[in-house]
């Protein structure tokens, strides 16, 4: 039953699964093989992708592809459901702090067009109501969330504003003129204290003015209270700092299998399994101790390769550093079919793999942590951490993939670009990837090439 | 110095009051919306006054937070050192928080303009140049709806810049289709949109752009009575800036409030200290200079009314009773290439006021192409 680490296409994971159910394989309530997801969910885009082959990757592929299903059955159990946009990792901090409540992210369904490949005309339905395709496929949320056809509608939707993407604010603040209330909550542009204010750590070796974490921590008071009102129970100080020691539990193991993966001397799990673990650290997939469940056997699978020295990568790959996550989880796969892995990522919630102070007021600790959003601060700091990164991973180039319309990447691609060829004197390049990168393989893969090929030749140097 | 201003929600008062020359943005004659970048997702507008900022060693520029694009086009501009360039924070949402902000921002601001030189105003400099604004605005609002559209944009831009009021040329009666022209900056070199929409049968009734009537903000609450603003809603400053500590005071602190010294009062809630003048020149005017600039922040802060804001429910409660009361017939959406949040709006500005909406986009912010024309024409004409 166990096999040498590899990457499996769908039908081969067929097999696989078969053998490992032979095995005595045991698997969650929401387990099963991959395929059902493309039976009944339509998910089509799993018969191009290849997969990693341990029941570790097994499970987390069940996880991830099972969350709308079980925000269902969550529903019917009497739960809560809070919808959270935009801050991509601290309000469902607090929401799972309340017995009985589940949040999860709206902004998910950016997926859904990629994994139903556009079957399920979410793209054009948002085009319908007025958002076409000059905005980020984020626009799937829209019509997602006024079918009722994916998740199910939150009992209550918040969404942090001000320093935030335009496309996603605006089709927010469409889904509310469609009728969907929304709590709105401010998230001021991180910046330098001026000389006389008083300075406040962030967690990410980050600074900012008091005035903007006092900003922060009263609007996450104002969204603690309707979390309560829905709960029917006070967000006090110590459920939230138990809420936030479960979150860190989930982030030590998530550092922990980072740490693993990206510093060993080759790949012991594939990049595409590592982009959709470290989703887990934003909302759990709607699931906290599930979570912690999957991140545990995944961590163990990567351990046990390293000290087997056994890796689903060569380690003669070139070492990359990602930044941006990818509207088609394809793309991931095509980095390593061009000989490159993984060695250190930013898919733009880097505060929501930091550690949320334990050694504060709770509030406190979650608006500082909320303030470190990389994409709420100057462009010069997400740089500067990703440089940081960068070293730490021993990384040789640096691939920024942009989202088709979002409006961050009209500008952050070229600065940090620069930025690290500046500091670093390593190749950076962007590429753009849609929901579904079909037809601009031969351009991706060329200039995927070409960076490959630059890196080995500067090894020889 | 001349500051260039990229939105009308930063007072210009501020800045006349600090002996600074304002200026709008859209009003600048070489102010060029580039098209290179469009295919990269750059709106034209923020590339314009990304381009504007690397291109003005004389003079300062304050970008917003507004939207994503400019506030990313200030790390743009700003990428390689750039001391004349300043980033606004101006809030989305109308709470507490955001009103604090907001006027923490003020005085951040008021900070830049004296390292560009300007000059510390005192109460009755700022009280002065408040009134005179707020007395032509109120003038200029009253003459809106029977004025020529091009005058009033020319107009509100001699407003903006010089603080004083200049009436617009009235509009001579004749048939024609009434419209609302909307959007975001208006640029000068765009004025010909109302002439091109003249020629089309229309005209604009009501000119809703964000440096047009919609940037006329109503009287400012207790700018003439700092006394009284004083006891009813002042917050003290977040930050200490030099009008109210005096100049050359304030080092940074840390979190622990190390730092503190004499003179100074720590404000609970707000983690922020203030500087209680430290000499008997300084105290003089000290309630009145904190009363003048709350009433400044609050009546601009309260009176914000755009695309950006969440919800941005004050722009539709705006521009209802005025679509109704001009009888608009149909709303013209001005529009820049790359702009998210009014191309956002389009389809809820139809369902909103049951009006129909043309979306005009433009990459360059100058004239209407011939194929816009068209359609400009074409608009009017089903509106007949």
């Amino acid at each position: 039953m166990n096999a040498l680490p590899g990457k499996l296409n769908l039908s081969e994971w067929d097999d696989r699964y078969e053998q490992l159910r032979a095995g005595g394989l045991s698997e969650p309530a929401y387990g099963g093989p991959l395929r059902r997801h493309v039976i009944r969910e339509r998910d089509f885009r799993l018969e191009q992708l290849r997969f990693d082959n341990s029941p570790a990757a097994l499970r987390l592929w069940n996880f991830l592809l099972t969350e709308n299903e079980r925000l269902h059955q969550a529903r019917a159990r009497g739960c809560q459901i809070v919808g959270t946009m935009k801050d991509l990792g601290t309000v469902p901090v607090m929401a799972y702090s309340l017995p009985g409540v589940r949040a999860f992210y709206p902004d998910g369904a950016w997926w859904t067009p990629c994994l139903m490949e556009c079957s399920d005309r979410l793209l054009q339905q948002a085009e319908a109501m007025g958002i076409d395709a000059s905005f980020c496929p984020v626009r799937a949320m829209l019509p997602a969330f006024l079918n009722g056809e994916h998740f199910p509608r939150p009992d209550l939707l918040v969404c942090s504003t001000g320093a935030v993407c335009d496309d996603f604010s605006a089709i927010a603040q469409r889904l509310e003129h469609l009728g969907q209330p929304v709590l709105w909550w401010e998230m001021p542009r991180r910046r330098q204290p001026v000389a006389g204010e008083i300075s406040c750590g962030l967690p990410g070796q980050l600074v900012a003015p008091e005035i903007q974490v006092a900003c922060v921590r009263s609007e996450l008071q104002r969204v603690g209270q309707a979390l309560g009102e829905l709960a029917r129970r006070n967000l006090d100080d110590v459920l939230l700092a138990e809420g936030i020691r479960a979150a860190n539990r989930v982030r030590r193991l998530l550092q922990t299998l980072r740490t693993t993966v990206y510093t060993a001397p080759a790949a012991p799990l594939p990049a595409l399994e590592m982009l959709v673990v470290e989703m887990l650290a934003i909302h759990f997939c709607s699931d906290r101790e599930e979570a912690l469940a999957v991140l545990e056997g995944l961590l163990a699978e990567a351990q046990s390769r390293v000290r087997q020295g056994r890796f689903v990568i060569e380690p003669e790959a070139a070492r990359i550093f990602w930044v941006n996550p990818v509207a088609d989880l394809r793309a991931m796969n095509l980095l390593e079919d061009f000989g490159g892995r993984i060695c250190g990522s930013d898919f733009m919630f880097a505060h929501a793999l930091d550690l949320i102070p334990e050694d504060l007021p709770p509030l406190e600790a979650l608006a500082r942590t909320a303030l470190a959003d990389p994409m709420v601060g100057p462009t010069s700091d997400r740089a500067a951490r990703i440089i940081r990164e960068c070293q730490a991973g021993r990384a040789e180039a640096v691939v920024i993939s942009r989202i088709p319309g979002a409006s961050h990447c009209a500008r952050e691609g070229e600065i940090i670009c620069g930025l690290v060829r500046e500091k670093m004197g390593i190749p950076a390049i962007e590429l753009e990837i849609p929901p579904v990168c079909d037809a601009l393989l031969p351009a991706l893969g060329s200039r995927l090439q070409a960076l490959m090929e630059t890196v080995r030749a500067r090894r020889t140097r | 110095m001349r500051v260039y201003l990229s939105s009308p929600w930063i007072p210009a008062e501020w800045v006349r009051a600090h002996q600074l020359e304002p200026r709008g943005l859209w009003f600048a004659e070489n102010l060029r919306c580039g098209i290179p970048s469009i295919s990269a997702g750059v709106c034209a507008w923020a590339e314009g006054v990304v381009r504007f900022a690397g291109a003005q060693p004389d003079s300062a520029v304050v970008f917003t937070t507004a939207c994503d694009q400019l506030r990313r086009g200030f790390d743009a501009a700003t990428a390689h050192g750039g001391s004349g360039a300043f980033l606004f924070n101006l809030p989305a949402t109308q709470t507490s928080a955001a009103r604090q902000i907001y006027r923490a921002e003020l005085e951040r601001l008021g900070r830049f303009l004296l390292e560009l030189g300007g000059r510390t105003p005192t109460p009755e400099v700022l009280r002065h140049e408040m009134l005179q604004a707020d007395e032509a605005r109120e003038r200029l609002r009253e003459a809106a709806p029977n004025a020529s559209a091009r005058s009033l944009a020319e107009a509100a831009a001699r407003l903006f810049e010089q603080g004083v009021f200049s009436a617009p040329s009235a509009f001579i009666p004749r048939d024609c289709t009434p419209l609302a022209l909307l959007g975001g900056p208006l640029s000068a070199p765009d004025w010909d949109l109302f002439d091109t929409i003249e020629a089309a049968g229309g005209r604009v009734v009501l000119n809703a752009m964000e440096n047009g009537e919609r940037s006329l903000c109503p009287k400012l609450r207790n700018a003439d009575c700092p006394q009284s603003a004083a006891h009813t809603h002042a917050v003290p400053s977040p930050i200490p800036s030099p009008i109210l500590m005096g100049e050359g005071q304030g080092e940074g602190i840390d979190s622990d409030g190390r730092g503190e010294g004499q003179g100074e009062v720590r404000v609970p809630n707000f983690g922020f200290r203030v500087a209680t003048p430290r000499t008997p020149e300084a105290a003089v005017g000290f309630d009145e200079r904190v009363a003048a600039t709350d009433a400044l922040a609050a009546g601009y802060f309260e009176n914000i009314t755009d695309v950006f804001q969440r919800p941005n429910t004050r722009l539709h409660a705006w521009l209802r009773p005025r679509l109704v009361s001009r009888g608009a017939r149909g709303i013209v959406l001005r529009l820049f290439t790359g702009c998210d949040l009014w191309r956002a709006e389009a389809e809820s500005l139809r369902e909103a006021f049951g009006l129909p909406v043309l979306p005009l986009e433009t990459a360059d912010g100058a004239g209407i192409s011939a194929h816009d024309v068209n359609r400009l024409e074409a608009f009017v004409e089903t509106l007949q």
